[in-house]
């Protein structure tokens, strides 16, 4: 009767119960008398080691299988998680799409369905920090104001992270390079903002939360040595006023 | 083996199971996904043209709607909600074209025009060759994707007197797709940006076709 019962307890309960009783146990060393925990781990000696065994064996099964998927489906979600070169407030990603590029990137572009650009097509830069670091918000007014690495076309925009909110398409996402206004040296002001702007306005494409920024640059012979790109040749970022 | 022990080492097991299983998957995810472009270029009905990805222009009503102003109506118009890219570029067209080279070699043939273009030939592990409308010889990219063995062939029956303007580039697999990227600089030039995808050709170069010509 004694054995069936500590059979039944070892195998219905993880093995971890069984492992942090013992230690309990030994906390209150002060108190001499058997403790539940040492009277489990008799019950682990007193003829329960097969049943302990295979406990055991689906105890790290289940560890190594659900450890295993959730970093795996937490490291392919979203963005990638390697291979960017920082510029400023920018994240360049030369290799995500050529043979080089590392298995992670290759999983998020699968999960995505996104099709990379290439190092001979384009190469692209996303930002979601200004360039003090701070994440950029929807009810905040910024502006992207430079000059753009050397490129045959660019185009920038805007999207809110995550996935795409139902509703209408904001009336403009984005800018490319011929459609811009530039001041007389070629250096351009994007105003990214709520509210109505003059100039180049591109409007937040949502009411509030974290909004990312896109530039692509396509035909350029930066995307091969992106990890020379300075400062200066990225537009920078920078925050304005916030509503509320 | 005390009961501590035990359980630190099946915890310890379960931990290196735990980073196998995480390789495995994230190695495994690429081939068994069926979101990535490649299954879904494979699903495409669209014969001998590219599918078309992002369609920057307005649509067909809205167009005619609207006349000139595709750039405006572009907000309301419902061809934009299909793609699946995750962040779209609003004015670039995007068309795939997807291949197997197990039936025959891959002919792309594009005309160029005002607006740019570029074409990039991927296969499962990424892109292996890329190209803008820049290198156009008289106007025309022919791209021709083989497997080496096609290649091999296709040089052995080439014809020496015959000068081709075709660039053969050796895919490393047998399955892959073709992405036709064409830039709208002005809203104004969408529609014609959706056209100039449509307007790629990418067709299966049969064997008998080839001997023709040459003989």
């Amino acid at each position: 009767m004694r054995m069936t019962f500590a059979d039944t307890v070892a195998r219905l309960r993880p093995a971890r119960p069984s492992f942090s009783e013992p230690r309990s146990g030994l906390g209150d060393a002060d108190a001499p008398r058997p403790g539940p925990g040492r009277r489990a781990a008799d019950l682990l000696r007193n003829g329960v080691r097969r049943a302990s065994t295979v406990t055991l064996v689906v105890y790290a099964l289940a560890l190594g299988a659900g450890l295993g998927l959730v970093t795996a489906d937490y490291a392919t979600r979203g963005g990638y998680p390697f291979g960017g070169v920082r510029v400023g407030a920018w994240t360049a990603w030369p290799r995500v799409g050529s043979l080089g590029a590392d298995p992670y990137a290759r999983a998020v572009n699968a999960r995505r369905g996104e099709i990379p650009l290439t190092i001979g097509e384009g190469m692209l830069l996303t930002a979601d920090q200004d360039d003090s670091g701070r994440a950029i918000e929807a009810a905040c007014t910024y502006a992207v104001a430079g000059v753009t690495p050397p490129a045959r076309a660019w185009t920038l925009t805007v999207a809110g992270r995550g996935a795409r909110e139902p509703g209408p398409i904001p009336m403009r996402e984005g800018f490319t390079a011929t459609e811009i206004l530039r001041e007389t040296d070629g250096r351009f002001v994007i105003t990214l903002s709520p509210e109505v702007q003059p100039g180049n306005w591109l409007p937040m494409p949502r009411a509030r939360g974290p909004v990312r920024l896109a530039l692509r640059l396509y035909d350029t012979p930066v995307a091969a040595s992106a990890g020379n790109l300075d400062r200066s040749a990225v537009p920078a970022i920078t925050r304005g006023a916030c509503a509320a | 083996m005390s009961p501590r022990g035990r359980f630190l080492l099946a915890t310890l097991a379960g931990l290196v199971l735990a980073g196998l299983v995480h390789g495995v998957v994230v190695l495994l995810i690429p081939r068994l996904s069926e979101a990535d472009a490649l299954s879904r270029a494979r699903s495409s009905e669209a014969l001998d043209h590219p599918m078309p990805v992002n369609t920057v222009s307005a649509g067909d009503a809205a167009g005619q709607t609207s006349g000139q102003a595709p750039g405006q109506a572009a907000g309301q118009a419902p061809g934009r909600a299909e793609t699946w890219l995750p962040i779209p570029d609003p004015s670039v067209a995007v068309g795939l074209c997807a291949y197997d080279l197990a039936d025959g070699p891959m002919r792309v043939s594009a005309r160029t025009g005002p607006l740019m273009m570029s074409l990039a030939v991927h296969g499962r592990r990424g892109a292996f060759y890329a190209v803008t409308d820049q290198a156009a010889v008289r106007g025309a990219l022919d791209l021709v994707v083989l497997t080496r063995a096609q290649y091999d062939e296709a040089l052995a029956n080439a014809d020496e007197d015959e000068v081709s303007h075709d660039v053969r580039i050796v895919a490393p697999e047998t399955r892959g797709y073709v992405v036709v990227r064409v830039i709208a600089a002005l809203p104004s030039q969408r529609p014609a940006a959706d056209a100039a995808v449509q307007a790629v050709s990418c067709t299966v170069d049969s064997p008998a076709e080839d001997s023709k010509p040459g003989g």
